[in-house]
């Protein structure tokens, strides 16, 4: 179901749906998490990186503030790299509870097949390449404390041809 | 150096899997440790040939050979290169030969006998789910 919602951000007004912001990040990598995010699909981006994306405005003329209300009301995820504050997801609706983040191992689980890079227990990034990934972190300047591609057979997982 | 085993996504099952994993820095890219399991069935040290080229290892002279794994054959290409692991509060860096396979199947590199377990003295607690690494001296 796609949410509508009427908005203005730096004096602009907008009307952002929310699988104009689904379809418009399909394709875009996701910049490093800072510290807030917004979950769209499986992946986290900074709430800025998607409005600049999606509204065309400067980043330097909105605050992380207003991106992340504004995706909120369209009803997507938002939370807060762990370890950096009380690390809990806040739900898009008053009527969906607060929630805690779940084990890595059950956020890896949607991403089988592709390659991860991992840090604080975190997904910082994944990719269908191993060359991608590296990419995208020497791109980045990030670092990541480890990198392998998320199971999605028996021989990936344990090395073994099954019985 | 102790690690705790790491959980990972059990395929096809909501489950998880407990598994000695140890991150190891390949010729010093070190933004991009690789995610090995200790395997004590594999005779020498096995990662995937994306290893070598996302690592920049030079492999157009190397000995090749077929061998087995998981199964499969696969050709791999073997090269002495640096492996080092980091607990948060120690570094061990040593040189090993490394075999670079293609195809490779499993997620993650295989620390076998030669380039690793003759390394390290290897501590499994499997039911607490940790291991320990002692460097031999």
């Amino acid at each position: 179901m796609t949410t509508v919602r009427e908005v203005r951000i730096a004096g602009h007004p907008f009307v952002l749906r929310s699988s104009d912001v689904v379809r418009a990040m399909r394709e875009v990598d996701p910049e490093p998490i800072a510290s807030h995010y917004v979950v769209v699909g499986t992946r986290r981006f900074p709430p800025k990186q998607i409005i600049g994306e999606l509204t065309g405005l400067d980043r330097a003329d909105f605050t992380t503030h207003q991106a992340r209300r504004t995706l909120i009301r369209l009803g997507f995820s938002a939370g807060r790299r762990p370890g950096r504050t009380t690390g809990t997801i806040s739900a898009p609706s008053r009527h969906r509870p607060v929630i805690a983040p779940r084990p890595l191992a059950d956020r890896l689980r949607p991403l089988a097949g592709s390659w991860v890079a991992i840090r604080d227990d975190d997904i910082l990034h994944s990719t269908q390449s191993p060359q991608e990934l590296v990419a995208w972190l020497s791109r980045h300047g990030q670092k990541a404390e480890s990198m392998f591609r998320v199971p999605e057979d028996e021989l990936a997982a344990s090395g073994l041809a099954p019985q | 150096m102790r690690f705790a085993f790491r959980d990972i996504p059990d395929p096809g099952t909501s489950g998880v899997r407990p598994r000695p994993i140890v991150d190891v820095v390949v010729e010093g890219l070190d933004v991009a440790p690789q995610a090995c399991l200790l395997d004590s069935g594999a005779t020498a040290v096995r990662f995937g040939a994306h290893v070598a080229e996302i690592c920049g290892i030079d492999l157009r002279d190397a000995p090749r050979t077929r061998l087995a794994v998981g199964g499969a054959v696969v050709t791999a290409l073997m090269a002495e290169v640096t492996l080092e692991v980091d607990d948060g509060s120690q570094q061990y860096a040593w040189s090993a030969p490394v075999w670079f396979c293609e195809p490779w199947a499993p997620s993650f590199g295989l620390l076998g006998l030669t380039g690793f377990f003759d390394h390290f003295t290897v501590t499994i607690a499997s039911y607490q789910e940790w291991f320990e690494l002692t460097p031999a001296s």
